[in-house]
C-alpha cells in the first residue's frame, strides 16, 4: 500500500531536480557560449518479492530516477558586437585556454588582452594558440582574426602574423564536464583538430543556446506534474485515513 | 529546492544587466563615452553522478553524468572601446581622436588621467584645460590675443599672434595608448585611470606608431547605439520575468508539498 506514496515521491524528487536544471538554463539565458541542458530519466524496477510462487505473479513496481543531464551542444545565435577581440565559433569546436588547473575548453569568445599583451579570456586565462599563448606587441593595431583562426595585426604600417587560435573538438562531447565559468574539462579525452566546417567569426559573440519558450513550457509541465502527484499522494493518504477509521470502527458494545 | 536560489541568481544578474544598459542610455549624449556590457558566466555545478565513473565491475563507464548547475554570475562589465561617431562643432578647441589613444589630463593632485572627450577650453591664463578646468598634459599656453587656432592631425597647435602674418607653433598635443584599454578604471567625469590590467601608458605624438590622429572642431560622440540598447533592454526584462516565473513555480511546488499534510 505504501507503493503509491513511494512511486509518487520518486517522481517528485526527480521533478524538483528537473526544475533545478530549468532554473539554471533560464538563469544563464544571457551567458555567452552557454549550452542548455535537459534531464534524462530512467525506470527503476523494484526487486520482486522473494516468494514468487503465487497464482497471480507479484507485480513489480517501477519507480522513476533521474539518470543524467544531457547538454545540447547546438549552435547558439551570434550577435554582432563590433569588438575586434570578440570571436564566435560557428560549428562544433572549442577554444583551448590555459587555467591554473590545466587546459580547459570554452565556447565563450569574449576575449581581451592582459597588460603583457597576451590574448586572455575575461577571467584572465590565456587563450592557447598552436604554439602556446598568443602574444601581441605594444604597437599592434587593427587586430584581424581570420575565419581559420589565424591572427594578424598592423604594426608600423606592416601586417604582422601573431599566430593562430587553436580550435579543438572531442569525439564525445557529452563526456565533457562543465566546470562553471563557461569552461569545460576534457574528461580524459584527447583533443582533436576541428573539421574544416568550423570557422571563426570576428566581431561577434555566441549567445546562450537556451530557448526560453521551450524552457517555459518544460517548467509548466514540471509544475503540473508535481501538482498531479501531490494530489495523488493526498488521495492515498485519504484512503489510508478512511481505512483506519472504518476498519477500526468496531462497536465496543 | 535549489531552483529558487538558481532563479534568484538569474534575477540578480538581469537586474545588473538593466543597470548597465540604463547607464549606457543615460550617457548616450556624453562626449567620448564608451558603452559597457555585462558579461555572465555559469556558476559551479554539483555532480550527482559523475561522468566517466564506473557503472559496473566490467569497466563500463557512464557516458553522461548528472550535473546540476547553480545559476549564473557576473564576471565583469567590460567597456567596448570602439570608435564613436564624429559631431562637427564650431569651436576650434574641440578635438576628436580618430583611432587609438587618449588625451592626458593632469588632475589637481598631479595624477595623470586619460580621456577621449576632447571638448577643450582655455582658462583665464590662456592654458588648455578640460571643461572641469584640469590642465592638459603636456601643458599648452596660448599668448594673449592669439587667434585662428589650428590643431593639426599630428597634434601640432598653431595660432596667429597679433602683428604677425604667419602661424606660430604654440605647442604639441600628445596621446597615450594602452595595451588593454578596457582595463582602464573609469573615475567619472569622462576620465580614466591607469591600472595593472590596462598596462603602462605609451605616450607619443598623434599619428605615430599606430596612435590615432586628431580632428579639429569635431567631438567624438558616445559609441552607444540606441537600437542595440533597446533590444538588450527588452531581452534583459524578459529574462528577468522568466526567472521570476521559475521562483513562482518553485514556490507553487513547495506549497503543494506543504498542502499534502492536512
Amino acid at each position: 500500500m505504501d507503493n503509491a506514496l513511494l512511486v509518487g515521491l520518486s517522481r517528485q524528487v526527480a521533478l524538483q531536480r528537473q526544475l533545478d536544471v530549468i532554473a539554471n538554463n533560464l538563469a544563464n539565458i544571457d551567458t555567452n557560449g552557454f549550452k542548455g541542458e535537459s534531464v534524462q530519466f530512467e525506470e527503476y524496477l523494484s526487486s520482486p518479492a522473494r516468494a514468487n510462487a503465487f497464482q497471480l505473479k507479484d507485480q513489480r513496481v517501477s519507480f522513476v530516477q533521474d539518470r543524467s543531464t544531457l547538454a545540447d551542444f547546438s549552435q547558439g545565435p551570434l550577435t554582432q558586437t563590433g569588438n575586434a577581440l570578440d570571436i564566435a565559433i560557428a560549428g562544433p569546436g572549442f577554444l583551448a585556454v590555459d587555467t591554473p588547473t590545466g587546459e580547459r575548453y570554452t565556447r565563450n569568445g569574449a576575449l581581451a588582452l592582459n597588460p603583457q599583451g597576451e590574448l586572455v579570456t575575461h577571467e584572465g586565462y590565456k587563450v592557447l594558440g598552436a604554439n602556446g599563448p598568443i602574444q601581441f606587441d605594444q604597437n599592434d593595431t587593427n587586430v584581424v582574426i581570420a575565419r581559420d583562426g589565424s591572427i594578424s595585426a598592423l604594426n608600423s604600417n606592416q601586417t604582422v602574423d601573431r599566430g593562430k587560435v587553436r580550435l579543438v573538438n572531442f569525439a564525445d562531447t557529452q563526456r565533457l564536464t562543465k566546470q562553471g565559468a563557461s569552461l569545460y574539462s576534457s574528461g580524459g579525452q584527447q583533443a582533436q583538430a576541428t573539421t574544416a566546417t568550423t570557422y571563426i567569426v570576428q566581431g561577434s559573440i555566441e549567445k546562450s543556446n537556451v530557448q526560453p519558450v521551450v524552457e517555459m513550457s518544460r517548467m509548466i509541465e514540471v509544475s503540473r506534474a508535481y501538482t498531479t502527484l501531490a494530489n495523488l499522494l493526498t488521495r492515498t493518504d485519504d484512503l489510508r485515513n478512511s481505512a483506519i477509521n472504518k476498519l477500526a470502527d468496531t462497536s465496543s458494545s | 529546492m535549489r531552483a529558487l536560489y538558481t532563479a534568484a541568481t538569474g534575477m540578480a544578474a538581469q537586474e545588473l544587466n538593466v543597470q548597465v544598459i540604463s547607464n549606457n542610455i543615460a550617457n548616450m549624449q556624453t562626449t567620448g563615452f564608451k558603452r559597457q556590457r555585462a558579461e555572465f558566466q555559469d556558476l559551479m555545478y554539483q555532480s550527482l553522478r559523475r561522468v566517466g565513473s564506473n557503472s559496473s565491475d566490467q569497466g563500463t563507464k557512464l557516458p553522461i553524468g548528472l550535473d546540476i548547475g547553480a545559476g549564473v554570475k557576473t564576471v565583469g562589465t567590460p567597456r567596448i572601446m570602439s570608435q564613436g561617431n564624429f559631431l562637427p562643432t564650431d569651436s576650434p578647441l574641440d578635438v576628436a581622436i580618430r583611432g587609438d589613444g587618449f588625451l592626458r589630463v593632469q588632475l589637481p593632485n598631479n595624477i595623470i588621467a586619460y580621456t577621449r572627450a576632447g571638448s577643450l577650453q582655455m582658462d583665464d591664463q590662456g592654458r588648455l584645460v578640460t571643461p572641469d578646468g584640469y590642465l592638459i598634459d603636456p601643458a599648452i599656453t596660448f599668448p594673449q590675443n592669439a587667434s585662428n587656432i589650428t590643431i593639426s592631425q599630428q597634434g601640432e597647435v598653431d595660432a596667429m599672434l597679433p602683428g604677425q602674418t604667419t602661424q606660430t607653433v604654440i605647442g604639441q598635443l600628445q596621446l597615450s595608448r594602452f595595451m588593454n584599454p578596457p582595463g582602464l578604471e573609469a573615475m567619472g567625469d569622462n576620465l580614466y585611470l591607469e591600472t595593472a590590467a590596462s598596462g603602462a601608458p605609451q605616450t607619443g605624438n598623434p599619428g605615430v606608431d599606430g596612435m590615432g590622429t586628431l580632428l579639429q572642431s569635431q567631438l567624438e560622440q558616445a559609441n552607444v547605439s540606441a537600437v542595440t540598447e533597446m533590444s538588450d533592454l527588452i531581452t534583459a526584462q524578459r529574462a528577468y520575468s522568466m526567472n521570476a516565473k521559475v521562483v513562482t513555480a518553485a514556490d507553487d511546488m513547495l506549497q503543494q508539498t506543504a498542502n499534502m499534510m492536512r
